[in-house]
């Protein structure tokens, strides 16, 4: 699926009338002002006056950077707030409506939406680091560039994520309190990321942050893909009706997403991308499990106590109680693997196959591949398998909740995808039985 | 130009629109009456192509909605019942806004902005910003905006439900020069006033169908109402409109109407 045809022309006239807007406002040009100069010039005396006063290099260093991150975090923050108020404000107050009755294409109010909030936001955002980046590093002797330039492209991905989250919320909420709330769904994995993003800066290797902003890359360019499949005429004006008795269309809607679902044989061969995939995590993740062991990457004094209270939290001395441990442990991860894998896109489905395989992997890096594959015969030939189909079904879940279509739909796609999860499950939960007794007894 | 066949609109289990067939030729005006619900919003946006058709087709200059919207958004002039103008633009800058959406010349568009503005006695507000303008002031620039590109087909939606009589009496005499000039009018209006005033055609909806589609002596014989006693006046299409519907009492109003047998 390529990338939609848009006029240049075209989205450049939404996002000019949208720029003008959102710096027609003086609270908000206050706002800017205050974030942009004052913001910057406040952290960036903190740190100088640290440095003066005889705060220690190393600490001065490691400040000087979460001071950068902190500067540039509050502006980003912001792009949520003016995202919701373009796409949800426009769509609240019915200008959106008459923007969607004129000849631009979906594509070009879109692109032209996101570039007037990418703007406003990464123009704050660069104009505070660039305010602070010049009170703080002049005469300190330390000027990390490849971090500064690695957290610059991260904010872009962070911003242009968000973004594209305010253009899926747009299409669920029709006005701004209830946009208002769903934005918790941005801030919450958000802030995780934030932290996460603090956490490598205060380790401070460039080569981390780099691969972190790989990573939020990748993930802005799925996002705003979402935002755009989603962000139609149809679904944006055509929601407005048969919104009753939502518990009713809710119990209707579960009720049909069960209805005429393929067998198990047929769903497999229906699913057998994500399926191969699933597959693929299993020899991939042993890999890289004899790679992380032969190579000492992950110390083994510290996989060996883990995998140690792993097994003995399921020997419970009682032949019957142990095949209990394990299968439950089992059925567990296939419940948590389904829960997750809409808020992972599905990782975690890759992970069910991927998991295993690491740990196989590690084991035959520390002893030998006769030795390890022992530990997973029998019960590997109904485990793996099992694993394989329920992996290959959460990574169906996971891409059918991120892919959105302007037809809508959204919702009945998942259920269907979890429906069929569900009832694979009254085949898996019977293997996973099967299995543990092979595990205890014949294992 | 406007050639509506078997239209249907479904959304998720509602049907919004089924089964309307409606032909409006250059220079004709169309006016859809009918309760709140009734379609004729959801019509009027598949005519623009600004929603899809769940079934049936929608032809604009003998371009088809579904295969080419954008292009049927360009030949149509939709002004929604609810203005939706940006509160901080002036009218002018909002106008030349939408004008360069539309692709018109900046110097050409200027004129026109110039003209209508004057047109609409709106000349001295035309630097303001639209936030502080009346409901009435709001209407008279959404008809402006959707007919600034002059489109072959103006759609519009109660568009003189805020205004004073003496502008609606200028929107009139405005849609009326637009169709001297060709172009075709599709209006919603609760206002029968309004209806007779500007219908070349009547269709009247209910729960998203068409129930009647004709002239208004046509509906007149249809909905079978003598002329009325008191005065001997031919029945209005307040009467016929009623009486289509099924409100219609045997007394309403003070007025005796009887159907014919």
């Amino acid at each position: 699926m390529g990338w939609p045809k848009l006029e240049r022309r075209k989205a450049a006239i939404v996002a000019r009338r949208d720029l003008r807007d959102a710096v027609s406002e003086l609270r908000l040009i206050a706002a800017m002002v205050a974030l942009t100069l004052a913001i910057p010039i406040a952290s960036a005396s903190g740190v100088r006056a640290l440095a003066a006063f005889g705060g220690g290099t190393a600490v001065v260093n490691r400040l000087s950077l979460v001071g950068a991150f902190f500067v540039v975090f509050i502006p980003a923050s912001f792009s949520l707030v003016l995202a919701l108020e373009s796409f949800v404000g426009e769509r609240e107050r019915t200008t959106l409506e008459v923007l969607l009755s004129t000849p631009l294409r979906e594509a070009e109010i879109y692109a032209g939406k996101v570039a007037a909030v990418l703007a406003v936001s990464l123009s704050l955002c660069y104009g505070g680091l660039l305010v602070y980046c010049l009170i703080t590093f002049p005469g300190l002797g330390y000027f990390p560039l490849g971090i500064l330039v690695a957290l610059a492209l991260s904010t872009i991905c962070q911003v242009a994520a968000m973004v594209a989250g305010a253009v899926i919320i747009s299409i669920n909420a029709r006005t701004m309190r209830a946009a208002n709330v769903m934005a918790s769904f941005i801030i919450l994995p958000m802030s995780v990321v934030l932290q996460i993003e603090a956490a490598l800066i205060l380790v401070g290797r460039a080569e981390f942050l780099w691969g972190f902003a790989l990573l939020m890359a990748v993930a802005a360019v799925v996002f705003l893909r979402m935002g755009f499949n989603g962000f139609s005429r149809e679904a944006l004006l055509a929601r407005d009706a048969g919104l009753r008795q939502p518990w009713r269309r809710a119990l209707t809607a579960v009720r049909r997403s069960f209805d005429q679902r393929p067998s198990l044989l047929r769903l497999v061969w229906a699913r057998r991308v994500p399926m191969v995939i699933a597959t693929a995590g299993l020899p991939a993740g042993a890999f890289a499990g004899y790679l992380a062991g032969s190579t000492n990457v992950i110390p083994a004094s510290v996989v060996k106590p883990v995998l140690t209270s792993l097994v003995r939290s399921t020997d419970t001395g009682n032949a019957v109680e142990e095949a209990l441990a394990i299968f439950s442990h089992n059925v567990l991860a296939f419940i948590l693997v389904a829960a997750l894998a809409i808020l992972t896109a599905g990782l975690s489905g890759f992970l069910l196959t991927f998991a295993p395989g690491f740990i196989l992997g590690f084991v035959a890096a520390l002893s030998s591949w006769a030795f390890a594959l022992s530990g997973i015969v029998p019960n590997g030939l109904v485990e793996i398998p099992a694993a394989i189909i329920a992996g290959g079904l959460a990574i169906q879940i996971g891409a059918t909740a991120i892919h959105m279509d302007a037809r809508g739909g959204w919702t009945a796609r998942v259920l269907g995808a979890v429906a069929d999860y569900v009832r694979a499950l009254r085949w898996l939960v019977p293997a996973l039985a099967v299995a543990s007794v092979l595990e205890v007894f014949l294992g | 130009m406007l050639q509506v066949e078997g239209l249907a609109k479904r959304y998720g289990e509602v049907l919004g629109l089924r089964d309307l067939t409606v032909k409006v030729d250059e220079g004709e005006c169309l006016v859809l009456l009918g309760r709140n619900g009734a379609g004729k919003t959801t019509a009027l946006r598949c005519m623009a192509g600004v929603l899809l058709p769940s079934a049936g087709t929608v032809r604009v200059d003998g371009i088809n909605a579904a295969d080419d919207p954008a292009a049927v958004r360009a030949l149509v002039g939709l002004m929604p019942e609810v203005p939706g103008l940006y509160e901080r633009m002036s009218a002018r800058a909002y106008l030349d806004h939408f004008g360069a959406i539309y692709g018109l010349e900046p110097l050409l568009r200027r004129r026109r902005i110039d003209e209508l503005l004057e047109t609409f006695e709106l000349t001295d507000a035309g630097d303001r910003w639209l936030g502080t303008f009346s409901k009435g002031m709001r209407q008279k620039v959404a008809l402006i905006r959707a007919t600034l590109h002059r489109p072959r087909l103006v759609l519009a939606d109660e568009p003189t439900s805020a205004l004073d009589p003496d502008s609606a009496r200028r929107a009139w005499i405005y849609l009326k020069d637009l169709q001297k000039d060709g172009c075709g009018l599709v209006i919603c209006t609760h206002s029968m006033e309004e209806a007779e005033h500007m219908a070349g055609e009547i269709g009247i909806m209910s729960d998203g169908r068409a129930l009647a589609v004709g002239s208004l002596d046509k509906l007149r014989r249809r909905s079978g109402l003598k002329r009325r006693r008191v005065m001997r006046e031919l029945p209005t299409l307040q009467d016929i409109y009623l009486s289509i519907v099924g409100n219609l009492g045997s007394n309403h109003d003070g007025l005796a109407e009887t159907r014919t047998a």
